[in-house]
């Protein structure tokens, strides 16, 4: 698939990066050559310097064969203007990334097909709704949900003193067998395995489980973790992000404190935000984090712009006794550092955009994508056709390619954590956890 | 300032003044009043017509001279109004007729005259007009149909209904005051056609109606709407309540969104406070009393809901109520109704940004780097217009303190000094003490006429219109360009 880029940010680089390794064709657009040159050095795409916003770019891009047009500047009205020049190629579908709450306020606002937009993204948001997600799961590092939050695929540390530590999988399987609780991934020392029943799991284990909506308490539990409800919050930050994540913790009812360190902008986000107590200050004075009730905080979400400063404050948090905290990281070579550090999970903009994107980039049986952050493995939900090789099969039949692993079937709105005699019937959807070795192996037993 | 310029308009308002009084001839010539009144018209038409031919006809209004023209236009419009007071020979001193007619453009309804019955129709009918008039603001009718008050329009409508701007209904101004004047015209005429179906005869029905929705409060009877049934002060109650709302929302409302009023967040405030001292007062009248009839809620309702929009009309004499009501009465005295209304007082929009403004502070208190924002109605409230509320509160304060002062020092007790300032700066008319509802002010000296009438005009322009005329700098450049 041919696929066209603007914008060589920090969203445009990592999708581009992520639909090179998909196999795709891709060029990337940008106005800034220094960009484009940074680009050209380390992905194996084309470039093309100038603005999306112009045809003649687009076709020296290659439009005209071009199955998908991904519109990531961090300029909201030159991503909808890209999209709206390129509206009479054919076959085209356009995504735009509009991240101005003004646009989303009211639903007069922003038509997307008068722009001639296909999907609209929004990372900011995307973002702010996985902090929510975070935060009502309390003790996970990362949640990713299918089958309308039917599914639940959570990251999990293991704590010292958790009823499975030190256990093997086939044991804890006899004894908790009655559990739609699955182990589907254990990361370790760096990397990620799918595990076989002998895995023993340690203290310190990087889980992925799969469950049903209904037992994310017991498989915290499990794990060392007592489920506790969100109600006061501490965010850091006057990004768009924090923006979002407060509005959604003021829809929830959840007692939030936002600190800003921006005269102006705390002012600002003070008017637009009714429930939020706003404060204007620095995310790394201790005594005022402190004076504000940090210790007592069920989460602290720092979301400021630069990631030293979260990752200081977050610490400062954790140190004060907030409950759970979560740091916003844009550098990849962060994200093990921050946990090793003690801090409980890691968000990032690039990564919720490329979630956002590439869901929308798989076409045929793919229904929805998840990855995640500090690991190469995705989840990725099919829908079973009639042309598929394991369709009528059970799971021990069907010779899951190693690396691989069926997390979950939902076959209307049953939901089955599957064991071997589980079959897999057309028509269902079927959530699959997959290295990246593994990938390949895994689209091929899902044709469309 | 440019003091011709001035004269100039205030000779425009005269004339206007003028017309106004041969309304009431149509009475005078039965009355064997006919001369006097075609005295005190035609006098104020050729003072008028003087000062308006004297002085330039290029005018130019700056903010200054808007100020200036709605400050002395109203001095020079209720001087005017005093007139047939004193030629008809009904009001027996010059301070009594002023006051008279002060109370009667301000809105505030309070009388010297202990009978009402025994005065002329056409004294009668000329107190309503001066309350229709001052209700919506002369000036802002001028405004609205005379196109030389075009080009400072904003300013005069301004000066004259001040408050917090709240929004225009069409981009012109002049546009806006015809429709603010328009709605009001229909309001009074809906309300005239009600008291003509229930209890009135036309001449009553005209005047009360003119009377309750500038929240005026003179009425045809010394018993006011106590003289009425019990359907007409249900009615009378309603209305008031519409003559003290925002006229901006009627208008919305009339051309097709219901949801205007509920979506107004000064409407809730402002009903929200009438319903509560609704409870308290009918609580208070039962538990003294004994009784918790359909009446004493009626009573209960109309007086507190009389004083609350500043209206002052009375069917109890709430001087005999208990002092726990007469207390929530001061309260609703000093509040007064919503901005934008023809009614006066404190207002609740300003009570309601002063409140939130306070728990803003308590929650400085308890976070000292909080950025707290007062909002009104969802947005912001600007920095400006929140010191301009606080200087406001300030000045009435200050104010009321030196009205109550001087009026005890002309020898009145401390109930009677205390409400009547506080009445006459609300607009409300009846306070408690000597001047309560039963009562009138035809017992006060000149003085104490005086000082009424000075806070009446302050608290209907809402001081700032009054005060800049004492300061030297809006004399400054008397008589140039700039």
């Amino acid at each position: 698939m041919h696929v066209v880029v603007v914008g060589a940010g920090e969203v445009g680089y990592h999708v581009a990066d992520r639909l090179v390794g998909l196999q795709h064709d891709v060029v990337v657009v940008d106005v800034e050559p220094r960009r484009l040159e940074y680009v050209a050095n380390h992905l194996d795409v084309a470039v093309v310097e100038g603005s999306g916003t112009s045809m003649a770019t687009l076709e020296e891009a290659g439009i005209q064969k071009a199955a998908l047009l991904l519109a990531v500047t961090n300029v909201d009205e030159v991503n909808l203007v890209t999209c709206m020049s390129a509206r009479e190629v054919e076959a085209l579908t356009t995504v735009a990334r509009v991240s101005n709450p003004t646009f989303y306020r009211d639903a007069r606002n922003l038509r997307p097909a008068a722009f001639g937009v296909d999907v609209l993204i929004n990372p900011e948001r995307e973002l702010a709704l996985e902090t929510v997600r975070l935060l009502k799961t309390t003790a996970a590092t990362d949640v990713a949900v299918f089958a309308g939050g039917a599914v639940q695929l959570l990251g999990l540390m293991v704590a010292p003193g958790a009823p499975v530590a030190g256990r093997r999988l086939v044991d804890l399987a006899a004894e908790h067998g009655d559990r739609p609780i699955l182990t589907v991934a254990v990361e370790r020392d760096g990397a990620t395995i799918v595990p076989r029943g002998d895995t023993e799991i340690r203290v310190g284990d990087h889980l992925f489980v799969a469950t049903k909506a209904g037992e994310v308490a017991t498989a915290l539990e499990l794990v060392g973790y007592q489920p506790a409800t969100v109600r006061r919050v501490m965010v850091t930050g006057g990004s768009t992000e924090a923006y979002y994540l407060s509005h959604l913790l003021q829809q929830h009812r959840v007692q939030t404190t936002l600190l800003i360190e921006d005269r102006q902008r705390a002012q600002d986000l003070a008017e637009e935000l009714d429930k939020v107590l706003v404060l204007h200050g620095d995310a790394t004075d201790v005594e005022l984090l402190e004076l504000e009730g940090v210790g007592g905080a069920d989460g602290f979400v720092a979301l400021t712009e630069h990631d030293e400063i979260n990752i200081l404050s977050s610490l400062v948090a954790k140190r004060a006794g907030a409950r759970q905290v979560i740091t916003l990281v844009n550098k990849r070579d962060y994200i093990p550092l921050a946990r090793h550090i003690g801090l409980d999970a890691a968000v990032s903009p690039r990564l919720s955009a490329a979630n956002a994107i590439l869901r929308h980039v798989r076409r045929g049986s793919v229904t929805r994508v998840a990855t995640f952050e500090g690991s190469d493995a995705e989840a990725i939900a099919f829908t079973v056709s009639p042309a598929s090789p394991i369709a009528g099969k059970s799971l021990a039949e069907a010779g899951i390619p190693a690396g691989a692993i069926v997390a979950a079937i939902v076959r209307g709105t049953e939901v089955v954590v599957p064991r071997g005699h589980d079959r897999i019937e057309v028509g269902d959807s079927v959530v699959v956890f997959t290295l990246p070795e593994a990938a390949q192996a895994v689209s091929e037993y899902f044709p469309a | 300032m440019n003091l011709r310029e001035v004269l100039h308009v205030i000779g425009a308002l005269l004339m206007w003044t003028a017309g106004a009084m041969l309304l009431p001839t149509v009475y005078a010539a039965g009355e064997g009043l006919f001369v006097p009144w075609m005295a005190a018209s035609l006098g104020t038409a050729v003072l008028g017509l003087g000062l308006w031919r004297l002085t330039p006809r290029e005018i130019r209004i700056n903010p200054r001279e808007g100020v200036a023209i709605v400050g002395l236009g109203w001095i020079a419009i209720v001087l005017a109004g005093a007139v047939p007071f004193i030629v008809t020979g009904t009001a027996p001193t010059v301070a009594g007729a002023v006051f008279e007619s002060v109370s009667g453009f301000t809105t505030t309804g309070a009388t010297i005259f202990p009978i009402i019955e025994d005065l002329p129709r056409s004294i009668l009918l000329w107190r309503s007009i001066s309350h229709w008039l001052g209700g919506m603001g002369i000036i802002v009718l001028g405004v609205a149909i005379l196109p030389l008050l075009g080009m400072g329009g904003a300013q005069l409508f301004h000066a004259e209904a001040p408050g917090i701007p709240s929004d225009r209904l069409r981009p012109r101004i002049a546009s806006t005051a015809r429709l603010l004047w328009g709605v009001y015209a229909l309001l009074t005429a809906m309300l005239a056609g009600l008291y003509l179906l229930l209890d009135m005869d036309v001449f009553e029905a005209v005047n009360h109606a003119m009377s309750c929705l500038a929240t005026g409060g003179f009425s045809t009877r010394t018993a006011s709407m106590g003289a009425f049934s019990a359907v007409t002060q249900w009615v009378t109650m309603l209305f008031m309540i519409v003559a003290g709302t925002n006229f901006t929302l009627h208008y919305r409302v009339l051309s097709g969104r219901l949801g205007a009023w509920v979506r107004d967040e000064e409407w809730r405030w402002y009903v929200g406070s009438m319903a509560v001292a609704w409870a308290m007062v009918f609580v208070a009248l039962g538990v003294s009393r004994g009784g918790w009839g359909a009446d004493a809620a009626r009573e209960a309702m109309f007086n507190v809901t009389a004083v609350h929009t500043t209206t002052g009309f009375a069917t109890a004499d709430f001087g005999l109520w208990p002092a726990f009501a007469q207390v929530i009465l001061l309260g609703l005295m000093f509040m007064g109704a919503m901005g934008g209304s023809t009614g006066g007082g404190f207002k609740s929009v300003r009570t309601g940004v002063v409140l939130k403004h306070v728990a803003g502070e308590i929650r400085k208190v308890l976070h000292p780097r909080a950025v707290v924002v007062t909002k009104l109605g969802g947005r912001a409230v600007r920095p400006e217009v929140l010191h301009n509320v606080l200087a406001f509160l300030a000045l009435y304060v200050v104010t009321h303190g030196i009205g109550t002062l001087l009026l005890a020092a002309m020898g009145e007790d401390l109930v009677t000094a205390l409400s009547a300032s506080l009445a006459a700066m609300s607009s409300i008319g009846p306070g408690l003490g000597e001047v309560g509802p039963a009562s009138h002010y035809g017992n006060l000296g000149s003085a104490a006429h005086l000082v009424l009438s000075l806070l009446m005009l302050l608290g209907r322009l809402e001081f700032y219109t009054l005060l800049v005329l004492v300061f030297p700098s809006t004399w400054a450049s008397w008589g140039g360009t700039e």
